[in-house]
């Protein structure tokens, strides 16, 4: 078989959007998906698959997947894949790739922002948002659609902004509050956009960028980078130019890509674990139950196919993940 | 007579002391059960919404005694060194939990405070000695055991022997069929200070010993860090270590424990062998608000890997699981010098510049 027909798989599965990109044999971006999660990941694993399959056609082959994303397991039992890894190494790989030398990376997506400090390629420092959900994009989101706007509006309208507004950045609800009031006030749309966008990157710098040491060159990546408001105001507060990727919203599943690669050439694999791209018409099923074999009760989570469990997790103890011999794929996976 | 005695809190750090002072008296201890999910709910109901998970799950043990317990003990820790305080969260202690105590159940209390000098300590000690019917004398040869178990206790800890294991020896005394601390000591202890796999990479863990050993509230952060890391704790360093590394500060810590996290992790930051620190806090902690942005920095200094891990009620696996994996990696790849540039190709990966 020809290498033009053969792909590394990269699957980043968030709160908000579910991404997949095709590596191909010279490191191109062959498919880049980004769709809405819509709380269904599994449903929308499969239907990334079925899109993809479209365009590269049945014959082709993927020699290897990785995994990332807060589902990252379900979507490594789902497509049986090669690496499973977390967003920060998968997002420093891929930003590394894309731009070597890169210093610092700004990552805004739906429910999270990270910040990863780099130096010779290696990641030295990083930080995540913590609980509150203050200053990510599911918050512009719900932003603009209360001010009536598409959120692909947002941004241009922002830079147009004159005099931005003052909004307290601190919580999402004061700075909702404080936004109407700006608004009763009768300050244009464009300022208090702009205004939200620098509360947002205050707040950014301030919580996930604390004690950071931001150098150039900058990669500011994840969904929200394709609001220019925000990549603006980065650029004043830290004083020097914001790099936008090409792929900016799917970095992490390019990364889980890079990252499968790595894990076939480095170590040797011979065969991928993919499942198939027919996996897109295999009926997965996912279902949950109280264990009560403690008072922990923990939550135990079963993936089916076709009525046979491929892997459980949510207990503490292993009574139940530790049963199964598939998910010993899967822990192997993820080491 | 059996005294209750909550797995919370003090337990992770004075628990040894405890059960030599009432092994002595001859009287036992019952410690509540393991923390789980309905020991940390009734916390929740009862503690104040305000106060720090540590406080809350106080108040879930306190709550979850064996029934047959005739009272509980409660001491109020003032100070465990010279010069220092601990929180002042723990200062409040018995009082801010006694909503948390069952109906009709006495508390059992005592000032501790060692800033006071060792008399105040003993007077203390006669005085609870007294009010449980005992004399003088036998209140004085209490204490004396309380500090021999505490010393054997620490003294394992620093040979390497785990908290759990530790823990469990001091546990199974003060009971009937116990054996006691035997004067032989410290010789059957320690062994496997710091001497496993040489491909794991070393992680020091800093936190308060009721976050660091609080499996459940930590969500098993040990033993999966275990799992892919070699760790060393605060515990293993030595009191006068900690002191020399907080020499240079500008003015002297006056939190008991704070200082010893600081001393303990800045030893830890400056050491070659140790590959990261792990800084466990939980989310309210008022000490931990200084000291861990103090190691941070001092981290920062000597280029060492560090992370802060914030617990609360509401943390969850997920996010505990990431920010491990991640620290990991990052030390994991810098070691074997997985630098991410190999392979790139610059064909058709491009950016935009705007």
């Amino acid at each position: 078989m020809s290498t033009q027909n053969r792909y590394f798989l990269g699957v980043d599965v968030g709160s908000v959007s579910t991404n997949l990109v095709l590596l191909g044999s010279n490191n191109e971006v062959v498919q880049a998906l980004y769709l809405r999660t819509q709380g269904r990941p599994m449903h929308t694993i499969q239907e990334g698959i079925k899109i993809l399959r479209e365009q590269i056609g049945s014959s082709a082959e993927i020699i290897g997947v990785g995994t990332t994303g807060s589902a990252r397991q379900l979507a490594a039992t789902l497509l049986g894949a090669d690496v499973v890894k977390n967003e920060i190494t998968a997002h420093a790989v891929a930003a590394s790739r894309v731009r070597p030398g890169v210093q610092t990376i700004l990552e805004i997506g739906g429910q999270d922002s990270k910040i990863i400090i780099l130096r010779d390629g290696v990641v030295v420092d990083f930080a995540m948002n913590t609980v509150c959900a203050a200053g990510t994009g599911s918050f512009l989101d719900q932003q603009a659609s209360r001010l009536g706007i598409e959120i692909e509006e947002f941004g241009p309208l922002a830079v147009q902004a004159e005099h931005p507004v003052r909004i307290a950045g601190r919580c999402s609800v004061f700075a909702e509050s404080d936004m109407i009031h700006k608004q009763q006030l009768g300050h244009p749309l464009p300022d208090i956009l702009a205004g939200l966008c620098q509360a947002m990157v205050r707040n950014y710098l301030n919580n996930v960028g604390k004690n950071k040491d931001i150098q150039g060159p900058i990669l500011f990546q994840g969904g929200v980078a394709a609001n220019p408001g925000i990549r603006k105001a980065f650029e004043q507060e830290l004083g020097q130019e914001v790099i936008v990727p090409e792929h900016f919203a799917v970095m992490g599943a390019l990364g889980a890509a890079f990252l499968a690669q790595e894990r076939v050439s480095m170590q040797g694999q011979e065969q991928t674990r993919f499942r198939g791209l027919q996996l897109a018409e295999s009926s997965f099923q996912a279902r949950s139950f109280d264990c009560n074999g403690c008072a922990n009760h923990c939550e135990v989570v079963e993936i089916l196919q076709e009525q046979e469990t491929l892997a459980r997790w949510g207990d503490r103890c292993g009574k139940w993940s530790g049963t199964l011999k598939n998910d010993e794929r899967v822990s192997e996976a993820r080491a | 007579m059996k005294i209750g005695f909550p797995r919370a809190m003090f337990y992770y750090d004075t628990f040894p002391f405890w059960a030599g002072y009432f092994e002595a008296l001859g009287i036992e201890l019952k410690v509540s059960p393991r923390t789980n999910r309905e020991v940390l709910e009734r916390g929740l109901k009862k503690a104040s919404d305000e106060t720090c998970l540590p406080i809350k799950l106080l108040s879930g043990h306190l709550a979850s005694l064996p029934s047959d317990v005739e009272a509980v003990f409660l001491p109020r820790m003032v100070s465990i060194e010279k010069k220092t305080y601990m929180c002042p969260k723990i200062l409040g202690l018995p009082e801010s939990v006694l909503a948390s105590v069952p109906e009709g159940l006495p508390v059992i209390s005592v000032d501790i405070n060692w800033r006071e000098g060792k008399a105040q300590v003993q007077k203390a000690l006669e005085k609870l000695g007294e009010q449980l019917g005992k004399s003088k004398g036998e209140a004085r040869r209490a204490f004396a055991k309380a500090q021999k178990y505490q010393q054997v206790y620490e003294e394992m800890r620093r040979s390497g022997q785990g908290f759990e294991e530790s823990m469990r020896y001091f546990e199974g005394l003060g009971k009937p069929d116990g054996k006691g601390v035997s004067d032989a000591g410290l010789g059957s202890y320690g062994g496997s200070h710091l001497t496993s796999s040489e491909r794991l990479p070393t992680i020091a863990l800093i936190g308060h010993p009721y976050l660091t050993y609080e499996s459940y509230g930590n969500l098993n952060l040990l033993s999966k860090l275990k799992a892919k890391a070699k760790l060393v704790f605060m515990e293993n360093v030595e009191q006068v270590q900690i002191e020399d590394h907080l020499k240079d500060l500008r003015k002297p810590l006056f939190w008991s424990q704070g200082k010893r996290l600081l001393g303990a992790g800045h030893s830890y930051a400056i050491n070659q062998y140790v590959d990261g620190v792990i800084y466990l806090s939980c989310f309210g902690c008022g000490t931990d608000s200084m000291t861990q942005d103090m190691l941070a920095r001092r981290a920062r200094t000597h280029h060492k890997p560090y992370m802060v891990l914030t617990l609360d009620e509401h943390s969850g696996e997920a996010g505990v699981i990431t920010r491990v994996e991640a620290f990991l990696d990052m030390i994991e790849r810098k070691r074997i010098g997985l630098s991410n540039k190999s392979g790139y190709s610059s064909s058709s990966i491009g950016e935009i510049n705007r």
